[in-house]
This record gives structure tokens, C-alpha cells and sequence, in this order.
């Protein structure tokens, strides 16, 4: 699919990747951080102008960031009444509510593998659209900013830093999936020890 | 973990690790793969113009491969006997499919072989004064 936009942005330019971009924010699988680096190798080579597409870049992005948001926001009340009674809802709910700035920004250049999901949690959870905003155009920045400015400085060599970048990201994701993993742990075995000490002292 | 804890909970919280673990090691197998390649490669320098022909792919376009590599569009069009017109937007893998269905990857094979023979040669110094 990706080879498919890679082509059209050869053929049509800068408006692209701001369709592509804004595509991606989404969900839709069109290789959003491929054509990032890939742009970046393009304005190397002369054929986009890297100012101007990065900044049509950044707004298809958040475009399609705010649209993800305003589903989750508008499907709020269905998921209140869907999952009222889940603690596990609650949970995430919560969870995201503490630490909601660092998993938007992060989201957005690090672990991009979930942040349609976290645009959705956003919006369904009531988080305030102008701090989602701001997060998310800080995230959206070093996203274009770094994937394309590595795209920019390896030029026609632009496939290894894709290679090497979206491995990263899973690398990372799996290493937040095992911390996730053991800070439950770490939950369980408190409560548990609080519930022994209760029992203990009836 | 704690023994009066859920056993549903228990299993969601191994499973996480497992499949945490997992993820771990087959992307960081993959980041340590990338990272040599990535290592044994140096980007071109700038205002030079790309010579490995290797790294065309069929997505690319005539066009494209004719600004990366400064080989003419005429040259590239003539090695495959097809008009430039309506074939400028067309990627590699298109024109493979329309105009030679039968020969997979032809049209990147000949196109590779012809940048290589007809790439720009690369500027010579000042030449020596002849000797009297």
C-alpha cells in the first residue's frame, strides 16, 4: 500500500503527504511514517520543498488527530452506558488520566502503533481538547522533524532509517507492554499483602 | 504475585509479560539487524548525485529515477521501447504490468542495467600541462 502513495507523492507532491498524513491519523494503513522518511529523502533530492511539506505535513496530521479525538469525544456517552459497570474501563479511564500528556506526545512519534487508540481513550474520557491539542502538536512536530529529517539526511539511502525506525517503535512498545505487565504485578502483590494484614488482624 | 488474586486477572498479567517479552525480542532482533545495515552505510554527499543502482525500487517512476541519477528520460524510454507520453507517471511495476505482462521484474532489471551503463561520469581534476 505504502509503495502505492510513495509513487503518487512522486507524481502529485506536497498535498499528498498532507492526505496521507491526515489518512493515517485515522487509522486507515496507508504507511504514514514511511512516507515521512520517504519525504524527507525527496526534499534532499529537490523534488518537494521540505518547508513547506512538513508544514502541510504537520497540519493533515493534526487534522486527522482532532477527527480521531472528536470520534471518541462524540461516542463517549455510548461507551458510558456500554461500560459503566467495567472496572477495567474505569481502569484505563483513570490510568489515562494521569499520565494522558507523556501517552499522547509519546504516541505520536514513538509508539505510533497506538495512537489512534489513545486519540479515542482521549476523547472518550472527557480529557480537554486544547491540552490533547497541545500535546499532540508537540508529539507531531519531533515526529516530522526527526523521521524527516533522518529521511533528509540519508537522502536515496532513506530505506534504511525506515527499517531501523519502525522496528524502534515495536522495540519500544514491547518493553512498555512488559512494564505494564510488571507494574500489575507489583499491584496484585500489595493488595494482596494489605488483604493478609487485614485478615491477620481480625 | 499474590495467591488470593484473581486467576483470570493472574493469566491477563503473565499473558502481557509473554507476549511483551515476545515483542522484545523479535523487534530488538530486528533494531539490531537495522542497525548494522544502517551502520555499514554512509549517506551520499550532498549535491552528488546518486550512483547505486541498487537501490531503485519498482515504485519508482522514469521520471524520479531520471532526476535521482541525472540519466536522461530519453535514454531510459528508448531502452524500453515505449513512448514517453502518458508513461511519465507511471511507476516501474505499472509499466512492467502493461507493457511486458509476461516478463516479471523486466522493466527494473532493464532500467537498472541502463542507469548503470549511462550514469554521469564523475568530474576529472585539471589535467597535467603536457611536457615539453
Amino acid at each position: 500500500m505504502s509503495e502505492f502513495f510513495l509513487t503518487q507523492v512522486i507524481n502529485f507532491g506536497t498535498p499528498l503527504v498532507g492526505l496521507i498524513l491526515f489518512l493515517g491519523a485515522l487509522g486507515f494503513p496507508v504507511g504514514a511514517s514511511v512516507v515521512v522518511i520517504a519525504a524527507g529523502a525527496f526534499s534532499q533530492q529537490g523534488i518537494l520543498p521540505w518547508a513547506t511539506t512538513a508544514v502541510i505535513g504537520l497540519v493533515g496530521a493534526l487534522a486527522g488527530d482532532t477527527l480521531s479525538f472528536s470520534i471518541g469525544h462524540y461516542a463517549k456517552d455510548w461507551a458510558q452506558k456500554r461500560f459503566e459497570n467495567s472496572t477495567l474501563w474505569l481502569n484505563a479511564k483513570n490510568s489515562f488520566q494521569q499520565h494522558a500528556g507523556l501517552t499522547i506526545f509519546l504516541t505520536r512519534w514513538l509508539i505510533t502503533a497506538v495512537a489512534i487508540p489513545t486519540n479515542l481513550i482521549a476523547g472518550g474520557s472527557g480529557y480537554k481538547f486544547s491540552h490533547f491539542m497541545a500535546y499532540d502538536i508537540a508529539g507531531e512536530s519531533v515526529w516530522i522533524l526527526l523521521y524527516g529529517g533522518l529521511g533528509y539526511m540519508f537522502g536515496s539511502q532513506w530505506e534504511l532509517v525506515n527499517d531501523f525506525l519502525s522496528n524502534f517503535g515495536g522495540l519500544v512498545l514491547g518493553l512498555v507492554i512488559i512494564g505494564f505487565g510488571i507494574r500489575q504485578v507489583i499491584i496484585m502483590q500489595k493488595a494482596g499483602k494489605k488483604e493478609a494484614y487485614k485478615n491477620a488482624e481480625a | 504475585m499474590a495467591a488470593n488474586t484473581n486467576p483470570k486477572q493472574k493469566a491477563l498479567v503473565i499473558g502481557l509479560i509473554i507476549l511483551g517479552v515476545l515483542f522484545t525480542a523479535f523487534f530488538g532482533m530486528r533494531v539490531a539487524r537495522a542497525f548494522r545495515k544502517f551502520d555499514g552505510h554512509r549517506p551520499p554527499p550532498r549535491g552528488e548525485v546518486e550512483t547505486d543502482v541498487e537501490l531503485i525500487r519498482d515504485w519508482m517512476t522514469v521520471k524520479f529515477i531520471s532526476h535521482t541519477y541525472a540519466v536522461p528520460e530519453r535514454i531510459l524510454f528508448e531502452a524500453l521501447d515505449i513512448s514517453p507520453n502518458s508513461n511519465f507517471e507511471k511507476s516501474l511495476k505499472d509499466i512492467n504490468e502493461e507493457y511486458f505482462p509476461d516478463q516479471d521484474g523486466y522493466v527494473l532489471d532493464l532500467i537498472k542495467a541502463t542507469v548503470q551503463t549511462n550514469l554521469p561520469q564523475p568530474p576529472t581534476g585539471p589535467t597535467p600541462p603536457a611536457a615539453p
